[in-house]
């Protein structure tokens, strides 16, 4: 099973995000997927916004659980983090610097429905910090899995890391739906 | 006034409720496929401005980003040699500055008497027309997208946005609104079809918007979210609501084709009257 990895490239002055995304495979898995091989990072998805200064290499070493093993471990995340009880894709950000400190989110994909947002890192070096994080990204987390796919196009009023973190959501179900 | 030239260039699509955005889009018909979606993020003006348009509307996307860099470098009060900082200092004359200048003063003047003053684009003395510029320049970029064939694109400056037609046929634009006070909730999803939402807040800049009665800090709401046809009069109805404080509810309901939910520090939130055509499903 390929893994979808959502490099996500942090700002510093502006807090601001700019965003690519990068399709990946897990190197074991990949072997037996036929027809994954197509997909390859830098697709349409990711916008002409040109080279988003990327913090993090791009993929984590796990390999995803193999399609059609019927539950088996959803992501093997090099961050200790519970994949969920379903199976699905699992899209795991990079470990990004943003202004309010590293930041990490992973989505478990089913069926192009979010069934598990779990955000693997959130900074604790500041107030403004968890602040930030409090609001932005459970308030995300919460309204995906409510909705059930992103249904938000945007958010209104959480610019900086909100705008980012949706985005990022957004398009990465897109390339799953894509596949 | 030039600038409500714009009304018509983003409120005319208002047939996409009948036909989606594909059946409009002759290059998304061709591609067979209206949903697929091109997202961009631009760092421009000190934040991110976020694209949500159709795939096949990328050749538009240069132009629509050069003209937001443009916007910056002339409309920027924080760029000494901007049009507007060197208007402001009384170093060029309107006529000799960038011809949008002339209308960005026309509808901030006219904002600052529909407002009694609550609005203003010469805060502290300075001249600053920042309170509307966020939003005219993403209204523009949205027309520029409109006005080359697409109708399906949200064009999102950092939590104020113009979005136009639907993300997908048969589906409105839905925007979350952040919950000031509560750091899991979303205090409303707006939803609807050619509309701006633009919201103003302490919650990500602190007590930065100053009531210019007083010269203080608005403090009495924690945000106001204003809802309407046109970015860049929300992004300045939202910045003199929130100066208002809770006078800000009657004073929405008195603007045509505006709606408002206000949240006030202690939670308490309240709406105009047509909120709930924005807050129904569908």
């Amino acid at each position: 099973m390929r893994r979808v990895v959502l490099a996500l490239g942090g700002t510093i002055a502006g807090l601001v995000m700019l965003l690519s995304f990068r399709t990946h495979m897990g190197s074991a898995a990949v072997a037996g997927v036929p027809g994954a091989a197509g997909k390859t990072g830098g697709t349409s998805a990711s916008g002409t916004g040109g080279s988003a200064g990327s913090a993090g290499s791009a993929g984590s070493a796990g390999s995803a659980g193999s399609a059609g093993s019927g539950g088996g471990a959803a992501a093997a995340a090099p961050a200790p983090v519970s994949a969920g009880s379903g199976t699905g894709t699992a899209v795991t950000g990079n470990v990004i610097m943003t202004g309010y400190g590293p930041t990490q989110v992973q989505v478990t994909l089913n069926a192009g429905k979010i069934v598990k947002v779990t955000v693997l890192q959130q900074t604790d070096d500041g107030v403004n910090s968890q602040m930030i994080d409090a609001r932005a990204l459970p308030l995300l987390k919460n309204e995906t899995l409510t909705a059930q796919s992103a249904k938000i196009n945007a958010v209104s009023g959480a610019s900086y890391t909100s705008a980012g973190y949706i985005k990022s959501l957004q398009s990465a179900l897109d390339k799953a739906r894509a596949s | 006034m030039t600038g409500v030239t714009g009304v018509t260039g983003v409120t005319g699509v208002t047939t996409l409720k009948v036909a989606g955005p594909g059946a409009m889009s002759p290059a998304a018909i061709a591609i067979g496929s209206p949903a697929e979606r091109l997202r961009h993020a631009e760092h421009v003006m000190g934040t991110v401005f976020s694209f949500d348009i159709p795939a096949a509307a990328a050749p538009v996307l240069p132009q629509a980003v050069r003209w937001l860099h443009w916007v910056d470098a002339t409309f920027s009060a924080y760029r000494d040699d901007s049009d507007v900082s060197r208007f402001g200092r009384g170093e060029l004359t309107l006529a000799q500055c960038a011809l949008e200048l002339a209308e960005v003063i026309g509808e901030c003047a006219a904002i600052r008497e529909l407002s009694d003053g609550y609005f203003t684009d010469w805060p502290g003395g300075r001249f600053d027309p920042s309170g509307l510029v966020k939003g005219w320049a993403i209204e523009r970029a949205a027309i520029m997208l409109s006005a080359a064939g697409f109708t399906g694109h949200c064009v999102n400056g950092a939590g104020d946005m113009q979005c136009t037609g639907e993300p997908e046929p048969g589906q409105p634009w839905r925007v979350g609104i952040a919950h000031p006070l509560r750091p899991s909730a979303l205090a409303a999803v707006i939803t609807g079809r050619d509309i701006a939402v633009a919201t103003s807040g302490t919650a990500e800049r602190g007590a930065h918007i100053v009531n210019p009665r007083t010269g203080r800090p608005a403090t009495e709401l924690a945000s106001v979210t204003v809802i309407g046809p046109r970015a860049a009069t929300a992004d300045a109805y939202a910045t003199a609501a929130f100066a208002m404080g809770p006078a800000a509810r009657q004073w929405v309901e008195s603007l045509e084709g505006y709606e408002a939910l206000g949240i006030a520090p202690d939670g308490a939130t309240w709406q105009t009257g047509g909120l709930g055509a924005y807050t129904t499903p569908g």
